[in-house]
Formats: structure tokens, C-alpha cells, sequence
């Protein structure tokens, strides 16, 4: 009998939920810490002023429980911790968390991972239009021999928007325009995540599990493929949908000087009322064809 | 295993006035934590405000810990909070005198 690599990973209950390319480029099991998961500060120079509103809106990610007032710890999909985002209690607002690496081989590479959301149980009713958003980026950048482009693929699952339950995968190609930071000619920024610009993704509407009160979460699963000699998307699946990406455009702006084979991953979550909102991710595993 | 390490910064950059909370800090799997309350700017009396640690049932509630220190009175100063038994949840409350702006930045030093 010849055992496979699907054969090992299908007998290892860490990785027998994920269909991994053949490299696992990382795997981010929360319940092993934060595995480089951190704050997405924005960028600043001389005084923390120049820094973007909405980027200091960012709070800093935490290992959670799942624990809630009336029940107690909820715990993750195979153990006590998932790492979660938390927005302050101000509609419209954003947080995210962010994980730092660059790529060694330009092809495709396969984000998967366990998600689910939820406001903050405030209020003793389903609170379901209180999310606006969750999702999920890349920023990259091309390596200094290929074309010089910052490549951003946004992905979002729009929950709610002005009181309506609308539920559908959005993505964006749109950023605001670059403003210099400091005096040095050295930093700049742009607000990617700006809430303007959201496109529908063809056929994207899902109803994900929610459940009945506040308090009960249910886990997603994510799968999002992308090509980084392309610079294109592939496909995503969320749960038991497939959607075709391959006509999907990202954001796109010229290459900076000091961001060469940039893979920085990105998750968010964005509130639509003045309530705290929480994404909630279980597991990270990022894999690679090479 | 090595003991989990971790260094949030729960505040940064905001101006303080009157009573001012941090975001609840979620940190269960911790079992000792520093708070390091540095001040970026410090104006009017802020060294006769003081800063409480409060930990929650829920992340939602809040009761003091118990422990509390002078806020720093001059920019670069830096008030220390230790903590340990705290439960899942930590977060830092401050009173200012009026006429006292603090800018914090504020770094939760947790330990497992």
C-alpha cells in the first residue's frame, strides 16, 4: 500500500479539515497562541497624529474563548481558543488583525480557515443586522523583477446593511488616493478598506448558519485561492459554495520601494450599529503549489 | 512548551479626560498581566488622577480589581499595574481632574 500526502493529512485531525496545497506555507492552530497574528497600526512618521483615523480605530486581536454571559465558554472547533477581532462600539467602524510574511514562489497559493461573528450580546434579542461586514484581504506586492505592482484582493461577506439582512460575498478593486506621511519621502498610506467601492460577487449570496440568540455561533468554513504569478483570483468556497473568482478584479496600485514579495493576510470585521462586533477565526492554513 | 508570551497595546494615541476606559482586553489563557501606562503628553494635573484595573464576568460588566496607581504627571511617565487572578477579561479605567488631558499608550504585558 503507498500512503500519499492526503492519506497523512487526512489521518492527522489538525489538518483533515483543510484540503491544503502541497506546501503548508503556515498553520495557525490558536490554541497554540497567536501565531504572528497582531495589531494592524497604521503608518506614521515624527508624530502618531499622522497616523489614519479609521487605521487607529484598529484594536489589537485577541486568544478568546467564545465565552458569553449567559452560557459560558462556547470554545472553538477542536479546542478552548480562536483568535478574535473586535471592533469598539461605533457604527461604521472597522478592526482588523494582520499576519506578515513574504513569498518565496509566485504561483498559486490557498488561504483556508474556520470562521464566525457575532455582535456583542448587549441586548437579550437575535441582534442579527448588527454586523455589517467580516472578510478578509492579501496585500502583496510583486517581487522587484516582476511587473512593480501592490496587488490587494478584498473579500467580504456584506451581513447587513441599513437594518437589512442581506448576506452576500462582496469584493473590491477601489482604495482611496496615496497621502505622503512625514517629511522624509519615505511613508506613505491609503485607506484600502475605506468603506466605498464594495462590488457584488456574481451569484454570491449565501444564508449562513446564524443561529437563534446572540450567544450561539456556528463555524464556517473558508477557502479562498489565489494566483501570485497571475496576480488573480481563482475560486473561493465558503461551507458548500463554489464561486468562480476568476473574473474578479483586486485592488491595484504601483509597487512601493520597500514592500518587494509582500503576503501579508488581513482579516476584518466592520459594525453596523454602535455595538462592538467579533470576528471570531478558529484556524489559519495557508498552503502553496510549489 | 514555552510559556505563551503577549504585548497588546489596548490604548494609543487617544486624549483622556474625566473618566476613560480601555476596549475590553480578552485574556483568559493569561495567568499574570502588567499594565504599563505610559504618557505620550500630559497636560494640567494628571498625576492626581488615578488608573484602576477592572476585570468582568462577561467582557460586558465591570468591578474593580482592586489595584490602582497615581497616573504619570509628565510626559514619559509610566504608571505600573501588576495583576493576577483576573479571570477572562481586563480592562483599565481612568479618572482625570478636570482640566487634565491624558495621550496614553497603554501595553498589556500578559503571561501564561
Amino acid at each position: 500500500m503507498t500512503v500519499t500526502l492526503q492519506d497523512l493529512r487526512l489521518a492527522d485531525p489538525r489538518l483533515s479539515r483543510f484540503e491544503p496545497m502541497r506546501r503548508i506555507i503556515c498553520f495557525d492552530d490558536f490554541d497554540r497562541g497567536y501565531c504572528g497574528w497582531t495589531q494592524l497600526v497604521g503608518n506614521y512618521e515624527h508624530t502618531l497624529d499622522s497616523m489614519t483615523p479609521s487605521y487607529a480605530a484598529h484594536t489589537h486581536p485577541q486568544l478568546a474563548t467564545v465565552s458569553h454571559w449567559d452560557a459560558g465558554t462556547h470554545g472553538g472547533v477542536d479546542g478552548t481558543y480562536a483568535l478574535k477581532i473586535a471592533t469598539r462600539p461605533k457604527r461604521g467602524i472597522r478592526s482588523t488583525a494582520i499576519k506578515r510574511l513574504t513569498f518565496r514562489q509566485a504561483g498559486p497559493i490557498r488561504l483556508e480557515f474556520y470562521f464566525t461573528f457575532k455582535p456583542e450580546a448587549t441586548e437579550l434579542r437575535l441582534s442579527e443586522t448588527d454586523v455589517r461586514s467580516v472578510g478578509f484581504l492579501y496585500d502583496l506586492q510583486t517581487g522587484h523583477e516582476q511587473d512593480g505592482l501592490r496587488v490587494m484582493p478584498h473579500i467580504r461577506f456584506l451581513n447587513a446593511e441599513d437594518g437589512r439582512h442581506i448576506q452576500r460575498w462582496q469584493y473590491k478593486d477601489e482604495t482611496t488616493p496615496l497621502r505622503a506621511i512625514g517629511t522624509e519621502g519615505k511613508t506613505a498610506t491609503h485607506d484600502h478598506l475605506a468603506p466605498f467601492g464594495w462590488k457584488d460577487i456574481p451569484g454570491g449570496e449565501q444564508k449562513l448558519c446564524y443561529n437563534e440568540i446572540p450567544t450561539k455561533i456556528n463555524w464556517h468554513y473558508m477557502r479562498f485561492d489565489f494566483d501570485l504569478a497571475a496576480m488573480r483570483m481563482i475560486e473561493m468556497q465558503c461551507n458548500d459554495r463554489r464561486y468562480d473568482l476568476a473574473g474578479i478584479p483586486s485592488i491595484v496600485i504601483p509597487a512601493m520601494r520597500n514592500l518587494w514579495c509582500m503576503l501579508n493576510l488581513v482579516f476584518f470585521a466592520e459594525a453596523e450599529t454602535d455595538k462592538r462586533v467579533f470576528l471570531y477565526i478558529d484556524s489559519v492554513c495557508l498552503s502553496g503549489e510549489f | 512548551m514555552l510559556r505563551e508570551s503577549h504585548s497588546a497595546i489596548i490604548a494609543r494615541n487617544e486624549r483622556w479626560q474625566g473618566e476613560a476606559t480601555t476596549e475590553p482586553f480578552e485574556a483568559g489563557w493569561a495567568s499574570e498581566a502588567v499594565f504599563f501606562l505610559r504618557a505620550l503628553a500630559a497636560e494640567g494635573p494628571t498625576g492626581e488622577g488615578r488608573a484602576h484595573v477592572q476585570i468582568s464576568p462577561d467582557g460586558i460588566r465591570w468591578v474593580d480589581e482592586g489595584t490602582s496607581a497615581a497616573v504619570p504627571d509628565a510626559a514619559e511617565g509610566i504608571a505600573v499595574l501588576r495583576v493576577a487572578h483576573f479571570g477572562s477579561w481586563l480592562r483599565l479605567r481612568v479618572t482625570l481632574p478636570a482640566g487634565a488631558t491624558l495621550t496614553p499608550i497603554v501595553t498589556l504585558a500578559l503571561k501564561a
